[in-house]
């Protein structure tokens, strides 16, 4: 605001005739923006305070709603499974995307080799558990053609926990990289030629070229990609719903499970707005330190 | 400027939802008995029944159902919850019984049907022992919308070629599931995905019918030793290989059809799925009622399922709504839909189009047997969650029952505590 301080203090007794009908412009964009965006937010964030059906009114409990969901062992597992969601799909979809980035970004023809790996994208990640349910449950896809290769004994994919976590990983991951690499492109490509040439003629290839070179100048999109990833795997859902629905038990959950349930199943919306309550605040956090560290500028090349 | 505007906005805010919380409350019962009843079900997949019995009530009370399925159970109990919320709660919709159908007589959002159930039972549409679940303080809510009795499909091939024969004593059944296991075939069907319950309240109600309405009741406590010895039956059953793979995504039909395993324990709706399957009702599959655990029980217990249909006391339907109800309960509309949808019916008057489902409804109403709730109706919400849940990781991995136990009661604990 400071900037155009000076043009409009020249006259100063003279009030800006533009003022009202200006405010009258901004107010339809403004009301939808509140009701739409911070009212919801209010909203639950009122709700996850009293004890409510979804008949009759709230009851105002306090932080008892926050007590309850701390003090459920449960919910601290579903912790773990969102975390190792984060961890997983950094290294997994984001990282092969990198590589398929990498490898195919100065080929000719390099479109042609990225492209399978965007058909996926194009389904619903609800249409993707279907599909890989299918693939790993007990008798399924998987195990049929591991018992042609006279492997019987093959692991319970979806039953036994971290692994059906970790195969759910490596299904998002399968919709994922093609994304994640065309991304990745994008930013390989938009890189000056200047620098890279220079470092050629330093002699600079392979691994050394990609980590003083590439790397650094990729970083922009980098944080970005990785923000994104981090915000989406901190709300994972779709997935989960498809093919374990949390189970067995609850050895699958994720939070944003947990927040479905207890607000849809159990018709606890006081606790399941906690839980939003809870997962939002975490997203943002995590999504601030990230991004404010990232795009500093004492990173800049 | 920023510091002042926020209040503005947080103002405006609080306005528009003082607004919005206004528009709440309901429409005027417009006092209508003939016309068109919006229709609100979670059972998406039975709408085409739903249509074809219009020709009947639009013959018979001048009725149509306009209706709206939903096929997600969730989404569909939040959308009845809000509705009642709006001037739009639904003239006809259907729902739970059990705690959840408590949950709404006690807010007061259901029209009563008192003088519904009433002329039904002294015409003898209905038996009095379904009335129990309708009731709340001796008044009447909703009617029955369906029934079905929960009891054990056969795969009649496998019996054939096994030599088998339905049992009649728990020892007989035992007897089946082990010569199956010797012969390579997997004697039960079981899923560690919400249909978790099923043999539990088999071997339990089996057990003893007291004990479980003491778990539905809170009076039993799910660690109570008689629960962990039934566990543990379970569990040695399971170790035995009686129950097919639990993560399975094989529909159970075609599993059975298939062979993947012998027999599965269902509700009497599972007839479509089978036929649908490709199965003949009496000659690729039939049933059996399932014994008791206790051969001195003096009769058979069997599990119980009816889903009401409701109408919200604020619609603006809901003489149009109740009329539809009562029109519902005659031999004519219970005829008609039995026709439609190929299931039990609730009326013993009315005519069943599958023998098979004629011959299951006489058998089960008679003296030898005693109709108990499901557990999913008869388990308050909160708890079933949690128990179909663990149940589930006990499929999963069957071990020491106890730790389950624990989970369960612990939400029951702080269930019951609650509503003291």
């Amino acid at each position: 605001m400071t900037s155009d301080k000076t043009p409009t203090r020249r006259f100063p007794k003279e009030r800006d005739p533009y003022r009202w009908s200006a405010r009258g412009f901004i107010a339809p964009s403004v009301l939808v923006v509140a009701v739409l965006l911070y009212l919801p937010l209010l909203w639950t964030t009122f709700i996850s305070f009293t004890e409510y059906n979804g008949l009759g009114d709230p009851e105002w409990i306090g932080v008892e709603n926050y007590v309850e969901m701390f003090d459920d062992p449960e919910f601290l597992g579903s912790v773990l499974n969102t975390l190792l969601w984060v961890v997983g799909t950094l290294i997994v979809p984001v990282g092969i995307g990198l590589g398929v980035a990498l490898l195919t970004w100065n080929l000719a023809g390099g479109t042609w080799l990225r492209l399978p790996f965007l058909i996926p994208y194009a389904l619903s990640g609800i249409g993707v558990g279907v599909i890989w349910s299918f693939i790993l449950g007990g008798g399924g896809a998987l195990d049929q053609a591991l018992a042609a290769f006279g492997i019987a004994d093959t692991p319970r994919w979806l039953v036994d926990a971290p692994l059906n976590t970790v195969v759910m990983i490596l299904a998002t991951a399968w919709q994922g990289v093609g994304v994640n690499a065309l991304l990745f492109t994008i930013g390989l490509q938009s890189i000056p030629k200047e620098p890279l040439e220079a470092a050629r003629m330093d002699g600079a290839t392979g691994l050394r070229l990609f980590r003083s070179v590439l790397w650094p100048m990729l970083r922009p999109l980098t944080a970005v990609v990785v923000g994104l990833s981090i915000v989406a795997s901190l709300k994972t859902f779709d997935i989960v719903q498809g093919m374990t629905k949390g189970g067995p038990g609850r050895d699958s959950e994720t939070l944003a499970l947990t927040m479905y349930k207890e607000t849809f199943v159990n018709s606890e919306y006081g606790l399941g707005s906690a839980v939003a309550v809870f997962l939002t605040i975490v997203t943002l956090v995590a999504s601030i330190l990230y991004l404010r560290q990232q795009l500093s500028s004492k990173h800049g090349v | 400027m920023r510091s002042r505007k926020i209040p503005l906005v947080i103002a405006a805010a609080a306005g528009v939802s003082l607004l919005l919380a206004s528009c709440g409350g309901g429409g005027e019962d417009d006092g209508a008995t003939t016309g068109t009843l919006d229709f609100y079900t979670n059972k998406a997949a039975w709408e085409p029944d739903f249509d074809e019995l219009n020709a009947q009530s639009e013959s018979d009370a001048e009725i149509t159902l306009n209706t709206t399925g939903y096929s997600d159970a969730d989404q569909y109990d939040a959308f009845i919850r809000q509705s009642f919320r709006t001037d739009k709660s639904p003239g006809l919709f259907t729902w739970q019984t059990g705690p959840s159908l408590a949950e709404l007589v006690e807010e007061d959002l259901i029209a009563e049907t008192t003088d519904i159930w009433t002329k039904a039972v002294d015409s003898g549409w209905v038996s009095p022992d379904l009335r129990d679940s309708y009731t709340f303080d001796g008044k009447q809510y909703c009617v029955p919308m369906n029934i079905a009795y929960w009891v054990m499909y056969y795969n009649k091939n496998i019996f054939e070629e096994q030599g088998l024969e339905e049992p009649t004593t728990w020892a007989e059944l035992d007897a089946i599931a082990a010569q199956l296991t010797e012969e390579g075939i997997t004697p039960y069907y079981q899923t560690s995905t919400l249909f978790t319950f099923p043999w539990f309240q088999q071997l339990v109600a089996g057990t003893d019918p007291e004990l479980y309405n003491g778990l539905a009741t809170g009076e039993v406590k799910y660690t109570d030793p008689r629960i962990v010895e039934i566990m543990e039956t379970w569990r040695d059953q399971a170790e035995a290989g009686w129950f097919s793979d639990a993560g399975s995504t094989v529909d159970p039909a075609v599993g059975l059809k298939q062979g993947d395993y012998a027999m599965i324990n269902f509700g009497s709706f599972f007839n479509g799925s089978l036929d649908g399957a490709g199965m003949v009702s009496g000659e690729d599959y039939d049933m059996f009622v399932i014994p008791a655990v206790n051969p001195e029980l003096e009769q058979t217990p069997v599990a119980v399922e009816s889903g009401p249909l409701c109408v919200a006391e604020n619609s603006s339907q809901k003489t149009l709504g109740l009329t539809y109800s009562e029109w519902w309960m005659s031999p004519e509309a219970q005829t008609a839909w039995s026709e439609a949808r190929g299931d039990v019916a609730f009326n013993p008057q009315a005519t069943v189009a599958d023998p098979m489902l004629e011959e299951l409804g006489t058998t089960v109403t008679g003296g030898d047997y005693q109709l108990y709730d499901r557990y999913y109706e008869a388990t308050p919400t909160p708890i079933l969650t949690v128990a179909l849940e663990q149940f589930g990781a006990f499929i999963a991995n069957p071990g020491d029952p106890m730790p389950y136990l624990e989970t369960i009661q612990a939400e029951a604990d702080d269930y019951w505590a609650d509503q003291e």
